[in-house]
């Protein structure tokens, strides 16, 4: 520090200190709220669970890895890592992809009012909360007063007689998806949109002249431009395979989809709040953590390999 | 002129035609859950539960909405989900754009170590256990600034503001060293006014994290109704089916039907502010992009 400071022959003034203490805000908030509660994991390897007073359980039990062991023994936290993983691949599959494929039709567009028009609805669902776009859903899938038995009929996948029970546990996961899709596909999206605005024009002219078509300009340039926003947001994705938005999830959870909807978040919420097992929550906060850093680093790594380019 | 001309070629075509028709396929999909939940909300309840009642109200009653609205709880939850709002966001926007300022400032002493600290933070947390704990080691169960502390200062929304404030120029800020401006001085009152469109965009996002959360109310708080939020008071009502608690509920109203009238109250906001966050937000999304 002081070797650098002497290089840069700029000495330490009150404009230094003032700079300073501005980011310093930074560091208090930061301490309180996110390294005080990692400091906080140590409860994973102490015996904290039903404790009355968890501070105190938390300095003063002994260090243990029982709270592992509890967790590898326990067969719910398998079928549960199970749900989270599968529905995460799935969401990766398709949530991933859908604002790309929609900015590039976006892009297609040549009418500014009807690019502004669909992009306007469709960014609307992102900013409503999951309480309301949950309830909405819940509505919609109803049996009797909802609309998509109603769409089913019409496609002769379900009849009046005999509707589909859409909160059987066994369509949770596609209504998870579709959803997540129609929350998030404009909003997504114009991250990408912004980058493809970043293309000049002329490539794509000169590319009409070699008598490129829509398709070829939009695999052959399009993509390749923007493959460092799409990389950086895969990697993003990919490393959250354990982490779920508990917001949404806890809306649509009830006792008779739970073997399907018990996702990590859910069930660290439970474990904690409910049953007051703080140590075993927290151990499982910290294996979701140590998870989507050691899947971060490796993506990156690869990213790096392959293509050049990472997130750091 | 030669742009113009390339594109005409292919502008009739039949690609041309689906691209449009699935653009608006997905735009009505996701315009038609509002639109539903608009219809249900003014009509009658009994009637609702026959079905069939999809883009128009079919027995058009206003029931549902006196019922919400006779609900102290919902007025409540307003009350402290405005507060909630007004204050967090306001707090949180001082406290992130004067972290941004130093940040984006060159000077900026030990910037290494500021910048790892703020970065460690976005790629690990404790998770919602020890975060209960901290919470009540520092007072805040069941205390109203619970809604306020922990979204003070966001790393993400520091470095927005902070790719704004360094597109400003050293110019600026040395004029203003040469008056005997403080660094806090020239903070508030030359960088800030000058950065209205990004402060805009930021406070929106603030504000509207603040409307939508009920996170907080069911973790850190004793759920005693006197700290309930908006949106947890939507999320009991939806989550409970049960009738509001108010004496304009009647035979002509259900769950469902009363459900939706409040989901509409708690998004009349949004509808309000929409147009400014449409206008701002890709612009705040480009800059947070071009952070890495």
């Amino acid at each position: 520090m002081e070797g650098k400071r002497e290089e840069n022959k700029v000495k330490f003034n009150v404009r230094h200190g003032q700079l300073a203490g501005m980011a310093g805000l930074s560091v208090i908030c930061l301490f309180f709220f996110s390294y005080l509660p990692m400091f906080g994991l140590i409860l994973a390897v102490k015996d904290g669970n039903k404790s009355l007073n968890i501070l105190q359980a938390m300095l003063q039990s002994e260090w243990t890895l029982q709270n592992f062991v509890d967790l590898v023994v326990d067969e719910r936290f398998w079928s549960v890592l199970w749900n989270t993983v599968g529905l995460n691949l799935l969401s990766l599959l398709f949530n991933f992809p859908a604002p790309l494929i929609f900015a590039l039709l976006i892009n297609e567009v040549r009418s500014k009012h009807v690019r502004k028009a669909v992009q306007t609805v469709a960014n609307f669902p992102h900013f409503i909360s999951w309480v309301i776009f949950g309830g909405i859903v819940l509505a919609l899938t109803d049996m009797t007063t909802g609309v998509i038995n109603p769409v089913l009929e019409a496609f002769g996948l379900s009849s009046p007689e005999n509707p589909i029970d859409l909160n059987m546990p066994q369509y949770f996961w596609a209504k998870m998806i579709i959803v997540t899709v129609i929350k998030n596909i404009g909003w997504g999206s114009i991250i990408y949109t912004a980058a493809i605005a970043g293309i000049s024009p002329e490539i794509y002219d000169a590319a009409a002249i070699d008598g490129a078509g829509r398709w070829t300009r939009a695999v052959r340039i399009t993509i390749p431009m923007i493959a460092p926003t799409i990389t950086i947001f895969l990697l993003l994705n990919i490393s959250r395979i354990l982490g779920n938005s508990f917001e949404q999830f806890y809306v649509f959870q009830n006792s008779a989809n739970l073997s399907k909807s018990e996702v990590l978040a859910t069930y660290i919420y439970s474990t904690g709040f409910t049953y007051r097992n703080y140590s075993t929550a927290a151990a499982m906060s910290f294996f979701e953590g140590v998870i989507s850093v050691a899947l971060l680093s490796m993506g990156n790594f690869i990213s790096n390999r392959l293509t050049g380019r990472g997130l750091f | 002129m030669k742009r113009e001309k390339l594109h005409k070629t292919t502008s009739f075509s039949i690609s041309g035609a689906i691209i449009i028709f699935v653009l608006v396929l997905i735009a009505l999909i996701t315009l038609y859950p509002f639109i539903y939940t608009l219809a249900g909300s003014f009509n009658d309840g009994t009637d609702f539960e026959k079905g069939g009642v999809w883009l128009f109200p079919r027995v058009f009653t206003l029931d549902n909405y006196n019922a919400v609205f006779s609900d102290y709880r919902l007025w409540i939850g307003l009350g402290n989900t405005v507060l909630r709002t007004v204050i967090g966001t306001a707090a949180a926007l001082i406290v992130t754009s004067c972290v941004a300022y130093a940040m984006s400032q060159r000077e900026l002493p030990c910037k290494r170590f500021f910048r790892v600290y703020n970065v460690i933070t976005m790629f690990f947390s404790g998770g919602i256990v020890p975060f209960f704990l901290v919470v009540n080691i520092l007072g805040l169960y069941d205390n109203f600034l619970v809604y306020i502390l922990p979204s003070l200062y966001s790393v993400y929304n520091m470095i927005v503001i902070s790719t704004f404030f360094r597109g400003i120029g050293q110019g600026v800020r040395e004029a203003a060293i040469l008056d005997g401006a403080s660094e806090m001085r020239i903070w508030w009152s030359v960088f800030m006014p000058m950065s209205t469109p990004v402060l805009a965009t930021v406070g929106l996002w603030i504000a509207v994290m603040h409307w939508n959360s009920y996170l907080p109310t069911l973790l850190y708080t004793s759920k005693d109704e006197s700290m309930w939020t908006l949106q947890y008071y939507l999320m009991r009502i939806i989550k409970d089916a049960a009738l509001p608690e108010g004496d304009a509920v009647n035979e002509n109203v259900t769950a469902q039907t009363i459900s939706f009238a409040a989901m509409v109250i708690a998004m009349i906001p949004i509808v309000c502010v929409y147009p400014f966050l449409q206008k701002h937000f890709a612009k705040g999304a480009a800059l947070g992009s071009l952070k890495e």
